[in-house]
């Protein structure tokens, strides 16, 4: 299991200093002078200029410059936003919680409703309900998820009235954050209705998160559980008179699911790829939305520590969801 | 009263009206303390019949039968849930492949216990100490250390030994043994069997044991069924089977033992396959491979008939000569 | 093989012979059509694939408007059937009066483009560097494959997003950007199968014959290994359409006014309250775009998949 581990973070440490290369790289190929963005005019004066350019280490070898950099990213300086001013470590903090609970409500929706129904999709295998289910899943999957958005907002906020359209919580409410989780934070705030507000925010683009991730899952537990159904021990289990549920809950389901989750880990990917776009629509204030306002505003800094953190927390979350496979799978966790 | 009682078993898979029918019409029955084997090549359907026994041919398959009762009860006609608790207590069965058998997920305690609490009940520490007793009853050397090993970890014969403690842990009447050592080494191959017939004998259980190796049932079984193409073609007690085969398909399969094939520069074989769905002579199933075979043959199906005391599919059985009875004058061979 | 009685020397196909006579084998294409055309999924993305490339083909010709004019005195207009529509605009006009059915036409073009281009650039680089990896291994194979987990690393849409960064927003750079973001996965499909090809005895033949590295790789190795990267191709068709819409709506791949699909989509955010059809249709052919290539690819997959075969 050790070794297990030390190999894996053999493979992730390399990838993560690929990664602080590119995004350091990012700022040096833009066409467009840096210094002159950071000025914020076309032409500066040369004493400022050099001024600037010392300031941020731009007059250093490419080398010394990037070898500052990787100190400040592993001491936990990403530099500072060319907007804001503001350590860009620092917003991230503070947004990042948005995302996580956006995503893991996402992640949760997708695995309630998609391993279900992958299940039922492989016991029906065939039949009427197997057709439905996975063409729903293959549209899911198709799904270019700022459309859904905005056909739910249209039907279920516009139309119906039921839901908010964007933001984390009613103007009504205010409270510190304490966890920076809203669902969290309202029932510690005590204020009366906070909670199903924070609630009736997180629907929709829940939903909208959760779609391609809920298409992948449920075509993998299908296609996993046939394959499952179909070896010997299934058939020793039922030949030892057990219930036909537990044949299927327990025998067939622990095994099915170790590709399964292999499958949830790389949705992380998925789920900040799609927050971006939710978030966008939904004036979610996480780290997508910050990114694209980076982008948009030509914030180098911001957009390179925005990569590099959720490269970084893609690359963890892999990990980790390796080493869930160990525990869920004994012929790994005893590889010597 | 026989404990088990098979009358008539058909097995059919595919659309309704075009079925094919793996097992047709196969009866036997099985004594307590009594060794039945059923011998036949790939595709005879002797595995489909033993399934259908245990109740585990699914939706496509169809099973019928004039009877198919276990100590009196009709298994066909009763509730699935009635039918579950004599399945895996009273019948249990191996199956061919001790490797692919076992649930690579859970621990060999867990998976003979999980067989004990449905069917026995009591709590936990008496199904682990009745675990222990099986593992030392199936010859498991340490068997404490073993209980909480995964399956990757133990060997062919060492799994195959599970399997058989998995089978036997609710004491069953009666034992189903499909190819239980067709996966082994040779060298482990006889270990087994030599503990299937020990645990057979001691318990007095009727075993059902299912195999292509003539050589194995001539030893283990009291009585043999010749099966092939889904049919019975000949049935009786082993040792006169042995004497005198009476089907030229038997007479053919102990031709092509080996040691029976002394003085001969090649083994002798049986030409050509089972039939399968789409290649079903219209005749006798075993014509085109027959080396008696004449043109009745080709166009009708004989029947099993009674010949000296013994069930033959055959319209020419054999004599204690080894030569077809009944032939039309002027034929010979 | 559980079950010998004899080391039979008699072919299998004696007895089935003497009942019907053996058919000749089909083609392999004409094998994996056979497979595909009993898929209805599959078959049914096709056909829709190949409406959507009629209507891009013929975009100029049938579309009924100009894509980009605009008529003044038609304003959001809805769709022919609602009321307060006409049939002069059959799906209705969008907030400066052009009309949406030609804008979705000429849509299909741009996203069909945008989906064969991307995949083009992709998959031939992507199987040169595969293949350079696969057949030379040792250091070319450990740069190379370093490089394509590095760029794994980030989920697609944001390292498209950090190229667009780069190169500035716009629909070619938007499309070289998905390009390079969906390299690493023609690339470590074209090595995997090249490794595994290398040690085949064809392999072994031919270098025996004395052909030339640039022969064994393009000759002989990857037409073997061209099933999975086919699949690959048709599913790289979807995610660059779906990508590239997604770049569209954020802003930064085709610039209004091209009638891209996600572009529109962007243009007609602000009438998610008001006029649903800016905002259907445009999703819409997306949709179906993508699921229509889905289809096919999965079908493919299942067709050229030796092992779903029985």
């Amino acid at each position: 299991m050790l070794s297990f581990l030390l190999r894996r973070l053999g493979d992730v440490i390399p990838t993560f200093f690929g990664v602080t290369i590119l995004v350091f790289l990012m700022v040096h190929l833009i066409p467009s002078d840096p210094i002159e963005m950071l000025a914020g005019e076309r032409s500066v004066e040369p004493e400022r200029y050099a001024e600037l350019q010392k300031q941020y280490g731009f007059d250093k070898p490419l080398v010394v410059q990037y070898l500052n950099y990787l100190g400040g990213v592993l001491q936990g300086d990403l530099g500072k936003s060319y907007v804001t001013k503001r350590p860009v470590i620092e917003e991230f903090a503070v947004l990042f919680p948005a995302t996580v609970e956006l995503s893991l409500m996402g992640i949760l929706f997708a695995i309630s409703i998609g391993l279900p129904l992958g299940v039922i999709a492989a016991m029906k295998r065939g039949k009427w309900l197997d057709h439905l289910t996975m063409s729903l899943s293959l549209t899911g999957y198709s799904m270019p998820i700022f459309w859904w958005a905005l056909l739910l907002i249209m039907f279920f906020s516009t139309t119906l009235g039921w839901t908010p359209v964007s933001g984390r919580l009613s103007v009504m409410y205010f409270f510190e954050p304490v966890t920076g989780f809203m669902l969290i934070d309202s029932l510690l705030s005590g204020q009366e209705g906070a909670f199903s507000s924070a609630l009736s925010h997180l629907i929709l683009p829940t939903i909208v998160l959760g779609t391609i991730p809920m298409a992948v899952i449920a075509r993998m537990t299908r296609s996993s559980m046939l394959e499952v159904l179909g070896e010997e021990y299934i058939r020793v289990a039922r030949a030892k008179g057990l219930a036909p549920m537990r044949v299927i809950m327990v025998h067939a389901l622990r095994n099915a699911l170790i590709p399964v989750i292999t499958v949830i880990g790389l949705q992380v990917g998925v789920l900040f790829a799609g927050a971006i776009l939710t978030e966008t629509i939904f004036a979610w204030p996480g780290i997508g939305k910050w990114i694209v306002e980076a982008l948009n505003r030509r914030d180098y800094p911001t957009i390179q520590g925005g990569i590099l953190m959720i490269a970084f927390v893609v690359m963890a979350v892999n990990l980790f969801v390796d080493l869930m496979y160990g525990v869920i799978n004994p012929r790994i966790r005893h590889k010597r | 009263m026989a404990l088990l009682e098979v009358k008539n078993l058909t097995v059919e898979f595919g659309s309704e009206d075009k079925p094919f029918r793996a097992v047709d019409s196969v009866s036997y029955s099985v004594d307590r303390g009594e060794v039945l084997g059923i011998v036949g090549e790939s595709g005879s359907g002797k595995s489909v019949s033993s399934l259908a026994v245990m109740g585990l041919i699914d939706f496509p398959g169809r099973v019928t039968a004039d009877a198919l009762t276990f100590d009196g009860q009709d298994l066909l006609r009763m509730p699935s849930k009635r039918r579950r608790q004599i399945t895996g207590k009273d019948i249990a069965m191996i199956f061919q492949d001790p490797m692919s058998a076992l649930n690579p997920c859970f621990t060999v305690e867990a998976q003979i216990m999980e067989a004990l609490k449905v069917h026995e009940g009591g709590n936990k520490k008496q199904r682990r100490e009745r675990t222990l007793d099986l593992l030392d009853q199936v010859g498991i050397p340490d068997p404490k250390s073993r209980m909480t090993a995964y399956p990757h970890q133990l060997s062919g014969g060492m799994s195959q030994r599970i399997v058989i403690a998995m089978a036997i842990a609710c004491n069953p009447r009666l034992l189903i043994a499909d190819e239980p050592t067709t996966a082994l080494d040779v060298t482990i191959q006889a270990q087994i069997i030599d503990l299937l017939l020990k645990l057979q004998e001691d318990s007095d259980m009727g075993l059902l044991l299912i195999t292509h190796d003539l050589a194995l049932v001539s030893e283990a079984a009291n009585r043999i069924q010749v099966m092939y193409a889904g049919q019975l073609f000949e049935s009786g007690p082993a040792d006169s089977i042995f004497a005198a085969p009476r089907h030229p398909y038997t007479q053919a399969l102990l031709e092509a033992l080996p040691e029976r094939s002394e003085g001969h520069d090649r083994l002798r074989t049986i030409p050509g396959v089972v039939p399968g769905q789409y290649d079903r002579p219209a005749g006798c199933l075993l014509a085109p491979r027959c080396r008696y075979a004449n043109e009745s043959c080709v166009n009708a199906r004989p029947e099993v008939s009674d010949f000296n005391g013994r069930d033959v599919r055959c319209f020419y059985p054999l004599n204690d000569q080894g030569q077809p009875t009944g032939l039309p004058t002027g034929e010979t061979v | 093989m559980s079950e010998n009685f004899t080391p039979s020397a008699v072919p299998a196909s004696n007895a089935a012979e003497a009942i019907e006579p053996v058919a000749a084998p089909p083609s392999p294409l004409r094998e994996t059509w056979d497979y595909f055309k009993k898929n209805r999924g599959a078959y049914a993305g096709l056909i829709i694939i190949a409406i959507i490339m009629f209507l891009a083909i013929t975009a100029q010709w049938i579309a009924p408007y100009d894509p980009i004019i605009q008529d003044r005195s038609a304003f959001l207009k809805p769709p022919a059937w609602m009321e307060g529509g006409s049939w002069e605009y059959l799906l209705g006009t969008d907030a400066v009066g052009r009309d949406i059915l030609s804008r979705l036409i000429h849509g299909a073009q741009l996203s069909v483009s945008i989906g064969l281009a991307v995949v083009a650039i992709s998959m031939a680089s992507g199987i040169f560097l595969g293949m350079l990896a696969g057949y030379f291994r040792g250091w070319i194979e450990v740069s190379i494959m370093r490089m394509m987990d590095i760029m794994l690393a980030l989920p697609s849409l944001i390292m498209a997003m950090a190229i667009v960064a780069i190169l500035g927003p716009g629909l070619e750079n938007a499309m070289l950007a998905i390009a390079i973001v969906q390299l690493p996965h023609y690339v470590r499909l074209t090595r995997a199968s090249v490794v595994s090809e290398l040690n085949k005895e064809y392999v072994i033949a031919s270098q025996v014959a004395g052909a030339g590295h640039i022969r064994q790789m393009f000759v002989n190795i990857l037409p073997n290994c061209m099933a999975p990267l086919i699949v690959q191709g048709t599913l790289g068709i979807s995610s660059a359409i779906l990508d590239a819409a997604a770049l569209g709506f954020l802003g930064l791949g085709a610039q209004p006014p091209l009638p891209e699909w996600g572009t529109m989509l962007a243009e007609a955010r602000e009438f998610v309250g008001s006029a649903w059809w800016v905002i259907t249709f445009p999703g819409l052919c997306i949709l179906v775009t993508v699921l229509a290539f889905n289809l096919m690819g999965d079908g493919l997959r299942d067709a050229l998949d030796p092992k779903m075969k029985r």
